[in-house]
């Protein structure tokens, strides 16, 4: 928030979350920062930090938990003591006396019971904790060779509104029934655009911070991962489905991924649009920075044809200017609803 | 435009959250120009025995016509022991099964859904997910349909007949974005029209008293937690952080517990527990807090965290809980711990630095000053139920 908070008058409300969220993102990185030099002194015993932070879990929802399976190790194991020495509190006079004597004399045979659960207990999670080692040294090496989720690209003259597709975008679009949906929708100009022409629109898009204000102006827009919310949707539940600096430099398998659901997502006489760079644009001067560091390429126009007229579509290509990017638009023959299942 | 809002209880002695929040939504709403606003409900207000204790009938409550309509039977105890049954595998418990918990959960109102499948309001709004009600009356509404979930984790969740609730509603609100991707892991709803509206806030009303003299802190520094003291909301939790953290940090900072005390807390000499407070009193005991602690992993909105970013006081949360920790990310108004050597770390520099103080207050109060005032959320709870008059029904009753 450096040059200005919220408070400030000088900047925009926009400019004002964005350097809030800068600079919360600065101070938990020194806050972790600084947790780990402590740890480093141990001035806290391992076993009181271990218990504090098992109380911290005690009333947490698993589903949240980050590292869930460290966690659950560790309260197995901290569970994997059978103490066979019952307390003997009570609130009623004579009662501890009771509870002890009970206690003194069963305590050879509670004992010999609890420490065979115990060692039971302490052979399980030992077991477990082999387990967990092998698996984190298969992860270790599968997140080496993950390949990250497709960059969304943004150019000001490929995805703005004085782009060529637009145009093209709005008549196939005319009349179109169902919801449709745009993504990466930016900050929703196109959704606002499709609006305006009296259709059921509303927006997806993956990078953080650009929708703030969206539903505040009115508009429907979501920040959610475009395929994720594509998986997210019932069977036939979209009328039109429009795409737009998603799958560029998708991988393989997320395009395989997107033509799938566009058929189990899109309704009898759907409509699939994508906008894509051609392999021109993507190596020209005029390609953003994300044409660097995608892990795919851009598909050749009529791959995308191949691709979705098997699933059902009629597709129609257009390119744009000096070939340097290209729209396909599909339309479903209805009997690709289902097509592959999704969820 | 005709609204119906429909809950199994209603009325300011009904506690429940999301009942509640319909509640001050409704008459928020009814007190706007072109909303006609009325709330269907039953005479009951446990929601244990489902008893009818308050008469059927229709009054007038602040703003909002009000029918009561009288529970056809009682809850019996049969259904505590067919949950507990149900809700060790939800997932994998069949259509018949999962209708008939929701029977036996009830409440069992069918004067109410013959009303609603009779009325004339453009639009029927049902909260929360959980209840025969709900489910029922969505099934039943010949208009547009929105369901306001106040959905949790929770085994009644994954039940097959609640997941027909949903995929029947034309239109879903969600309290905050981890509520609706909570919904959609589980439920193929996201094309659906919907909108994450949070609950408004209404104006401070403080006594103009110092929090630290209320406390007997004099000039001290307080953190400050407001809501039940319970272990389940993770007051034993903050009480043995705090009790640790004082030990190496010695100093005047002190913790007060503010709200009902369930929780056992040992007195110690920097911990205040002030019990049940008015509502001035609560709010001058925010304003003079150096920060306020939400400790508690099992929220769905928090309020509380929202009153504290009104007084323009930083929060301190719960990493695990979603909610308030994406309310904390998206607005930049407060921290988060997920273990106590975080805790130590994040109210050390909150004591240290009162600029980052000051910062994470502004940019809070600015986020609730944007999202979460009444006459704002309102207005856009207006013009998306507009959207859903407009779309219409779209799925079969």
């Amino acid at each position: 928030m450096s040059g200005g908070g919220p408070d400030s008058p000088a900047g925009t409300a926009a400019d004002d979350l964005a350097a809030a969220h800068e600079y919360l993102a600065k101070v938990m990185a020194e806050i972790d920062e600084e947790v780990l030099h402590r740890r480093s002194t141990g001035d806290l015993p391992e076993r009181v930090e271990r218990e504090l932070d098992n109380l911290f879990l005690l009333y947490s929802p698993m589903a949240g938990r980050d590292g869930s399976m460290e966690e659950a190790l560790g309260a197995a194991e901290a569970a994997s003591f059978i103490d066979p020495v019952v307390p003997v509190d009570s609130s009623k006079s004579g009662g501890a006396l009771v509870k002890r004597t009970i206690r003194r004399a069963s305590l050879w045979y509670v004992g010999w019971v609890a420490e065979q659960i115990s060692q039971f207990a302490a052979a399980t999670s030992r077991s477990l904790r082999v387990l967990d080692d092998r698996v984190r040294a298969m992860q270790t090496e599968f997140d080496a060779q993950r390949v990250p989720a497709a960059l969304v690209l943004e150019t000001e003259w490929a995805h703005g509104p004085g782009a060529w597709w637009v145009e093209p975008v709005l008549t196939s679009l005319a009349g179109q029934g169902g919801r449709i949906v745009h993504a990466a929708a930016g900050d929703g100009w196109l959704v606002r655009n499709i609006a305006q022409a009296g259709l059921d629109v509303y927006g997806v898009e993956p990078r953080e911070g650009r929708i703030d204000r969206a539903e505040v102006e009115g508009l429907d827009l979501r920040e959610e991962p475009v395929l994720d919310h594509l998986r997210a949707i019932a069977p036939g539940g979209l009328g039109a489905l429009v795409l737009t600096g998603v799958v560029d430099g998708m991988t393989v398998a997320e395009r395989d991924a997107v033509v799938r659901l566009a058929a189990h997502t899109l309704a009898p006489s759907g409509r699939v649009i994508i906008h894509s760079l051609s392999k021109e644009g993507w190596t020209s001067e005029r390609a953003p920075v994300e044409a660097d560091l995608a892990a795919g390429n851009p598909l050749r126009p009529g791959t995308w044809a191949t691709l979705l007229g098997r699933v059902g579509f009629d597709v129609e290509v257009l390119e744009g200017p000096a070939s340097l990017d290209y729209l396909v638009i599909g339309v479903s023959d209805g009997g690709g609803e289902g097509v592959g299942s999704t969820r | 435009m005709k609204v119906v809002f429909v809950t199994p209880r209603y009325g300011p002695e009904v506690m429940g959250g999301a009942e509640s929040a319909a509640r001050l939504l409704a008459e928020h709403l009814a007190a706007q120009p072109g909303f006609e606003v009325a709330a269907y409900s039953t005479c009951a207000l446990d929601h244990i025995t489902w008893e009818n204790e308050v008469p059927a009938g229709t009054t007038d409550m602040n703003g909002v016509t009000l029918t009561r309509f009288a529970v056809a039977r009682r809850r019996e105890e049969e259904f505590f022991r067919f949950d507990g049954k149900l809700r060790l595998s939800p997932r994998h418990v069949s259509w018949e099964q999962s209708q008939r918990w929701l029977d036996l959960n009830g409440p069992d109102v069918p004067d109410l859904i013959e009303a609603l499948r009779d009325g004339d309001a453009d639009v029927a709004v049902f909260s929360p997910y959980l209840f025969l009600v709900t489910v029922a009356g969505i099934r039943a509404a010949r208009m547009p349909t929105l369901l306001h979930a106040a959905a949790h984790d929770e085994p009644a969740l994954y039940l097959p007949a609640i997941g027909d609730a949903f995929a029947r509603s034309d239109a879903l609100c969600y309290y905050t974005a981890a509520e609706r991707r909570l919904v959609q892991r589980i439920y193929p709803v996201a094309e659906k029209p919907q909108i994450v509206l949070g609950i408004g806030l209404g104006d401070p009303t403080e006594g103009g008293r110092s929090g630290g003299d209320l406390l007997g802190l004099g000039d001290r520094p307080y953190l400050i937690s407001v809501g039940r003291v319970d272990d389940h909301k993770g007051s034993a939790m903050l009480d043995t952080f705090f009790r640790r953290y004082k030990e190496h940090h010695p100093g005047p900072l002190a913790l007060a517990l503010v709200g009902r005390v369930h929780s056992t807390i040992e007195p110690h000499p920097d911990i205040v527990l002030t019990g049940e407070v008015d509502e001035p009193t609560k709010w001058d005991l925010l304003r003079d807090a150096m920060a306020a602690v939400s400790p508690s992993a099992m929220e769905s909105f928090s309020m509380v965290v929202m009153e504290a970013w009104e007084q323009a006081v930083p929060v301190v949360v719960n990493a695990l809980c979603e909610p308030t920790r994406d309310h904390c990310a998206h607005s930049g108004g407060g921290l988060w711990f997920g273990s106590y050597r975080q805790f130590e770390v994040v109210i050390d520099r909150l004591s240290a630095d009162a600029e980052l103080r000051r910062r994470l207050g502004a940019s809070g109060r600015a986020y609730v000053q944007e999202h979460y005032q009444w006459p704002a959320l309102t207005a856009r709870y207006g013009r998306f139920l507009t959207s859903v008059v407009e779309r219409g029904r779209t799925t079969p009753a």
